[in-house]
């Protein structure tokens, strides 16, 4: 195993060097000035060239990037031209709401999409099976921010049960924050369900016609018992690797969600940048997002050859 | 490599009658078709071709008219899918939103399809350095999430469509460079391609006669699975303000302007919400009939 892990991460090193590379040459693919396109026209040439000093886009592209990866190597992913902050404090400060709704996302698709597709696989062909499978194909065409206005619509200006914006923090405020999380959650949960649902009832399907399960069935064991112990356990393994496949739409779904929803999260802040036009910045969250992109696949990858004997083996 | 030979000359030992391909390609349509959704699929897309093709001619107003003393009025006989904050008509701006979401999930697929199949093309065929080169480069673009990093694109090219065009392109391109790369590496070990060699064929007629007719389905099948998901990406990029800059219209854009009047006229939001919903689910049926169709091993 641990030679899997040391494999794995040699291999990210390259992956690495032309993500970063990749981030830095982001600035310098805007068209035209990129110091003018984050300034307005009004402000004084002098002001422009002291943010073009700062940023040393007055000096050579190679010398720029060794600068910039002897920063970053250092931990310093720059400052944002707006509030002047390090690029670490404005994502660290916004990172708590964004774990806290992907945690309740994912807890959501679980609770979702594992009854669901089991009542599904069982019923194989009935009513409740296609009932099921529409649900799945609902959530995997529904884009995030129509799911999101639908659910605003329905809990939030008709029926007013909950918060359709704003943030409170459960653990400082408790049900009133937990409240302000739960349409956005739904939002995010409902399409990871979806995805979930659909890979986890052919993956049940599957197991179900094996003839381990026919044997446990024929020992006696109740459908249940047939279900968790030897069905369920097998059916896991495609689960994990769409979760891990899912993980870039999920944070996709998480910045339009948080927009909608008003959320101070990670996802916010990009949109924010992006159009207030703080490159700095959108280059320090992209880069972060980008290696926290990274370590979850890597993550998935490792879990998936702990589940599966026969991949660690490989 | 040998120098090469007569095209007419090698192609009749090797390409299969014409006959044989017709029945190839007619067993491939009846396999699409037996899928049981296929059809609505395939009637919504061709309605959406019309309709973008005809927007001049069905919508029954100016799209961008403003009429700010029948603004957010309900849906009725004169306005089917009632008007905007600025008396827009809906209906309008959604038949005239069709054409943005098609050339989006079409030219963007295309983009990436060609820039895919070349650098995969590339690396399969040469391999060695410039396939190492090549796939980390496809690898780094998929360390990014997708959304994530169309954005960034979209806001270093700049708000509009051709901003999302090339950032939805630069961002599909990895899954079709891997798609070719992986037939090109199968393709080019296969006695035939051997044969060819021998008969001093040269690279690049092996790459056109052999490879590019191999690795053409799975593309097909990829990018017909593709589009549906470029549509919500466009209108992903809209709704956040980076697609087709207003006044013109585009599903994300409605939608987005729409939202603040959520409780006053729900209309503007799903207007255009059920267009790019119908439009997607009936796009994902003809990707997995194209799918179903083009793939024989789902027959076996």
């Amino acid at each position: 195993m641990a030679e899997v892990v040391v494999r794995r991460l040699l291999a990210t090193v390259p992956v690495l060097f032309l993500v970063t590379a990749g981030v830095f040459l982001l600035l310098h693919l805007t068209p035209g000035d990129p110091v003018d396109a984050m300034m307005a026209e009004s402000v004084d040439a002098g002001a422009k060239e002291s943010l073009r000093r700062e940023l040393g886009l007055d000096r050579p592209i190679a010398v720029q990037y060794v600068a910039w990866m002897g920063r970053l190597v250092r931990g310093d992913l720059g400052r944002s031209i707006r509030n002047g902050e390090p690029v670490i404090e404005n994502v660290s400060r916004r990172l708590r709401p964004s774990l806290q709704l992907a945690v309740l996302a994912m807890g959501i698709s679980l609770l979702v999409a594992f009854p669901v597709a089991i009542v599904s696989a069982l019923r194989h062909n009935t009513g409740v099976d296609r009932a099921g499978t529409t649900f799945a194909l609902f959530g995997i065409c529904m884009p995030n921010f129509l799911l999101a206005l639908l659910l605003i619509f329905v809990f939030g200006v008709t029926l007013r049960w909950l918060p359709i914006s704003g943030y409170l923090d459960p653990f400082d405020e408790g049900w009133p924050g937990l409240r302000s999380l739960v349409l956005p959650a739904v939002t995010l949960g409902l399409a990871l369900a979806a995805v979930i649902t659909r890979t986890l009832r052919s993956s049940l399907l599957e197991a179900l016609g094996e003839d381990y399960v026919r044997t446990a069935r024929a020992k006696g064991l109740s459908e249940w018992v047939v279900i968790r112990g030897h069905v369920l356990k097998n059916a896991l393994i495609p689960v994990v690797t769409v979760l891990g496949l899912q993980l870039g739409t999920l944070i996709g779904g998480a910045v339009i969600t948080e927009y909608v929803f008003a959320l101070p999260g990670v996802g916010r802040l990009v949109v924010d940048a992006v159009f207030a036009r703080d490159y700095p910045l959108v280059q320090g969250v992209i880069l972060l997002i980008a290696l926290g992109f990274i370590v979850s696949n890597l993550l998935v990858d490792l879990l998936y050859g702990w589940i599966d004997p026969r991949i660690r083996l490989r | 490599m040998a120098g090469s030979i007569p095209e007419s000359a090698y192609a009749d030992r090797i390409v299969p009658g014409a006959s044989v391909a017709g029945d190839r390609r007619w067993d491939a349509l009846r396999r699409a078709t037996r899928a049981r959704l296929a059809p609505f699929g395939a009637a919504v897309l061709l309605v959406a071709i019309v309709v973008a093709l005809a927007a001049p001619l069905l919508a029954p107003y100016d799209p961008l008219a403003q009429n700010l003393g029948n603004s957010l009025a309900r849906p009725g006989r004169a306005h089917w899918l009632g008007t905007d904050n600025v008396g827009r008509d809906v209906l309008s701006r959604v038949i005239w939103g069709t054409r943005v979401s098609l050339v989006a999930g079409f030219v963007s697929v295309a983009i990436a399809a060609l820039a895919g199949g070349v650098l995969g093309m590339l690396a399969g065929y040469a391999g060695g350095r410039a396939d190492g080169v090549v796939m980390r480069l496809m690898d780094a673009v998929l360390s990014f999430p997708p959304l994530v990093l169309a954005l960034a694109l979209g806001a270093v090219l700049g708000a509009g469509l051709t901003g999302v065009l090339l950032a939805l392109g630069v961002v599909y391109t990895p899954t079709f460079a891997r798609l070719m790369r992986g037939q090109v590496l199968s393709v080019k070990t296969r006695d035939y391609v051997d044969a060819a060699r021998a008969l001093g064929a040269s690279g690049w007629w092996i790459a056109r006669h052999h490879v590019l007719p191999n690795a053409a389905t799975p593309i097909v099948v990829q990018a017909s699975l593709s589009v549906a998901f470029a549509i919500l990406a466009e209108a992903s990029l809209s709704f956040l303000g980076l697609g087709v800059q207003p006044p013109a219209a585009s599903w994300g854009s409605m939608i987005n302007a729409g939202r603040g009047y959520l409780q006053q006229a729900p209309w503007i939001v799903f207007g255009p919400g059920a267009a790019l919903f119908v439009t997607v689910v009936g796009l994902n049926f003809v990707g997995d009939a194209i799918r179903d169709g083009l793939d024989p091993r789902l027959t076996r």
